[in-house]
């Protein structure tokens, strides 16, 4: 078993990094250079048939999502706590799980509360 | 610490009231709640608990600055009927709100371990943000919370920072462990410890708004709700004191020669720029603002005298400027919903300029003498609690024998009395066709404790003496 | 030159590592100040956060850098581009970024920069150099972190969901439309 815990130990992580990166950069420039290309107003168009576009993409958005972004981040965060309780799950014993409980539950309660006020609905 | 779990709990209640079809039993729930939480805090005392694995000190010390905290916000509180009527208030929210933050409070001032004070500082921050910008529609309020929220999560960032290096020099966060390598260094202090106790001050000074870390404070004063910009320049700034005193006096008296300067200097600059920035002011809202800086100053005139009476000087000084503001901005709330009334049907001057205040105390002597006390109260005139927490605070500085602070600040104190009394003069002396205004039983009752424990505690100052 | 040229040759393949990924990360947080295009902004953000994680992992802070990814470089850039769409990109405003402005920025930045420098190589400003006796690679690790967190420092773990439900309620108290306003 290897103790020592080296950034070197990382070494097979980074190569798999390369390799997926390598992969898709690879895969990009091939297509880009093997495929035939044809040039036209109508094939430059986003939708190359159907009705025409209207003004362009940058329109405001709803607030609601963003409201459900910011919900999605504290969750998030929030799950992140779950990952050490789990690794040290058997160690904490009793007394984890009931700490881990108490913060669930006050987060809970504010699930709770979001679901009432309606925060999560689409009309 | 029985405080802040209830209070943890009670929030969370609130907010689920918020779903009853009345609206009716909001304040009394959360008037109680706050009772509740004052009385179970005296639970310990006379004694010194460490709960926690030494996370949360209870003493009577923190004791008295919670029981602080929660009075003031009772009362704020307790002024808030308003919201009842207005639709687009969601009052289940607000308190809630309120009540999560002064866990932060709480944690702010017993914490023994600085990752305590960082998560109290966001609760109180990150709530007070939301509480700035709470009046939607209102674009003032929008802008205040957004210059809030911008310039306080940037000094957030500068104390997370200063911690990081005190915690690189010293190798711990407990305000132990860090007494502990200040007062006794193996090879003398590292430079690190010094920039992080730089940036630490930075940011608590940034919260209680000392000069130069004060330009936001009249943009947000101004542009919140007013019960919530009472709030804010009562339980944040008390706070903030409880935090700053308990990191000088305990784990950085040992470098007290380092800091004092820098202290003094930022008192110095808090005094003059509050002082005589709001001279000019016309708003009395803003005028306030300017008015809790230069308090802020005259807090910080205990902290670069730390000395044995420090403790004392600065309880009852928060105790005496938390009362005096609360009075102030409920009378204000007052008058400007007046004010607002008329100007729908008349058109008039802005609701809370000093115009306002015009004749006031004619038609209702009760306001105008709420409000005479404690503008005396905040300008320190005797027989009013100001004076005497103006004269504890003065003695520190002449006991550590800093006599040039001291000329500073009553030089300023004396311009003080030019924009508190020009309130007075507008209530008292001016005329101005004020229809007697509406008072609520229960919003008489709090301006009448105010103002009673604002003229008693100036009468006989030793009622407190003997409780830390 | 000569000197640093013969530092550079005796680096070990972490030292190397250092190295590219400190100018990557410097580079690319440089380039989130300059871009003209937000959008191009807060890739570069990301190109920057994983950098720092990169960083983390030579710290053998593992557990770090996979939050750093999955929190900030994820979802807090997902709020980010949000806020970019929300703001009215065709106008092009650049009254608020005159000139002055823009040379105190730079003037204060490289205050700050310089003043950082010479704190952090003063030499009382040195921080002990590891112990190779008492040296534990393990600290870091998620192991390690979660037996403190849930052990000393579970008040303030505890207290930290109600930082939450103070964020959640301000959001959705802020950010939920009434009935009667506009959609956006």
């Amino acid at each position: 078993m290897n103790t020592s815990y080296l950034p070197s130990d990382y070494l097979p992580v980074l190569i798999q990094l390369l390799l997926a990166l390598g992969f898709i950069v690879t895969t990009m420039i091939v297509t880009h250079s093997v495929g035939p290309k044809r040039k036209s107003q109508k094939k430059d168009d986003p939708f190359e048939c159907g009705i025409p576009v209207q003004g362009d993409a940058r329109t405001p958005i709803s607030i609601k999502y963003f409201l459900i972004a910011i919900l999605f981040v504290l969750f998030d965060v929030e799950v992140i706590f779950l990952y050490p309780w789990a690794v040290n799950f058997k160690g904490l014993g009793l007394t984890g799980f009931i700490e881990m409980i108490l913060f669930m539950g006050l987060l809970l309660a504010g699930f709770y509360y979001v679901i009432r006020k309606g925060v999560l609905k689409w009309e | 610490m029985f405080p802040i779990v209830l209070l943890s709990v009670f929030g969370i209640l609130l907010l689920f009231l918020g779903f009853l079809k009345s609206r009716a039993i909001l304040l009394p729930a959360a008037l109680l709640f706050l009772l509740v939480s004052l009385a179970v805090n005296f639970i310990d005392w006379n004694k010194t608990y460490l709960y926690f694995n030494g996370m949360l000190l209870s003493d009577n010390l923190s004791m008295v600055f919670t029981a602080i905290v929660l009075g003031s916000a009772f009362m704020v509180v307790a002024l808030s009927g308003s919201f009842m009527e207005d639709e687009s208030a969601q009052p289940a929210e607000y308190y809630g709100i309120l009540l999560f933050s002064l866990v932060g409070a709480l944690m702010m001032i017993g914490f023994e371990n600085l990752i305590m004070l960082f998560v109290g500082v966001e609760i109180l921050s990150v709530a007070m943000y939301v509480l700035t910008g709470s009046d939607k529609r209102n674009l003032r309020s929008n802008e205040a919370a957004l210059k809030y929220f911008l310039m306080g999560a940037f000094t957030t960032g500068i104390m997370l920072f200063g911690m990081a290096l005190l915690y690189g020099a010293t190798g711990s966060f407990t305000l132990g462990g860090i007494r502990a390598y200040a007062v006794n260094p193996q090879v003398g202090l590292s430079l690190l410890f010094y920039v992080g106790l730089l940036m630490l001050l930075i940011g608590l000074l940034f919260k209680v708004s000392a000069a130069p870390f004060h330009f936001w404070t009249p943009d947000v004063y101004d542009g919140a709700p007013t019960l919530f910009t009472a709030f804010m320049s009562t339980v944040v700034k008390t706070a903030g004191f409880a935090a700053l005193f308990r990191l000088l006096s305990i784990s950085f008296s040992g470098v007290y020669t380092f800091w004092w300067t820098i202290l003094a200097i930022i008192t110095t600059l808090t005094l003059v720029a509050g002082n005589i920035t709001a001279v000019y002011q016309n708003s009395f809202k803003r005028m306030m603002a300017y008015s809790s800086i230069s308090h802020a100053g005259y807090l910080l005139i205990g902290l670069a005298a730390l000395g044995q009476q420090t403790k004392q000087a600065i309880v009852f000084y928060s105790l005496a400027y938390s009362v005096a503001t609360i009075a102030a901005f409920g009378v204000l709330l007052l008058v400007a919903r007046q004010r607002n009334a008329e100007t729908i049907t008349s058109g008039g001057s802005s609701s809370e300029s000093f115009d306002a205040f015009n004749g006031l105390a004619r038609q209702n002597p009760l306001l105008g003498f709420a409000m005479a006390v404690s503008m005396l109260s905040l300008a320190g005139i005797p027989l009013t609690a100001g004076f005497w927490g103006k004269f504890y605070m003065f003695s520190t500085a002449v006991e550590r024998g800093q006599i040039w602070l001291l000329v500073v600040a009553v030089l300023m104190s004396a311009v003080g009395i030019y924009y508190y009394f020009r309130v007075i003069i507008a209530m008292y002396f001016r005329e101005g066709a004020t229809a007697p205004i509406r008072v609520a039983p229960f919003y008489r009752y709090v301006l009448v404790v105010a103002t009673l424990l604002t003229i008693g505690l100036g009468i006989a100052p030793g009622l407190l003496e003997g409780l830390f | 030159m000569s000197e640093f040229l013969n530092q550079f040759k005796q680096l070990t393949a972490t030292g190397y590592l250092f190295w590219v990924l400190a100018i990557l990360a410097l580079l690319s947080a440089v380039w989130v100040v300059t871009a003209r295009n937000p959008i191009h902004s807060v890739l570069a953000l990301i190109a920057t956060f994983f950098c720092l994680s990169g960083h983390y992992i030579l710290l053998n802070a593992q557990f770090l850098a996979a939050v750093n990814i999955i929190v900030y470089a994820g979802a807090i850039m997902v709020l980010f581009l949000f806020t970019i769409m929300f703001l009215n990109l065709r106008r092009e405003d650049e009254e608020s970024k005159t000139n002055l402005t823009k040379m105190a920025a730079v003037v204060v930045g490289g205050l700050l920069m310089v003043m950082l420098i010479t704190i952090f190589r003063a030499k009382s400003a040195q921080v002990p150099t590891f112990n190779p006796v008492s040296f534990d690679s393990r600290t870091g690790l998620v192991e390690n972190l979660g037996s403190i967190l849930y052990s000393d420092y579970i008040l303030p773990f505890e207290l930290a969901s109600v930082l939450f439900l103070v964020a959640m309620v301000g959001a959705v108290m802020l950010g939920k439309r009434e009935a009667g306003d506009r959609h956006f």
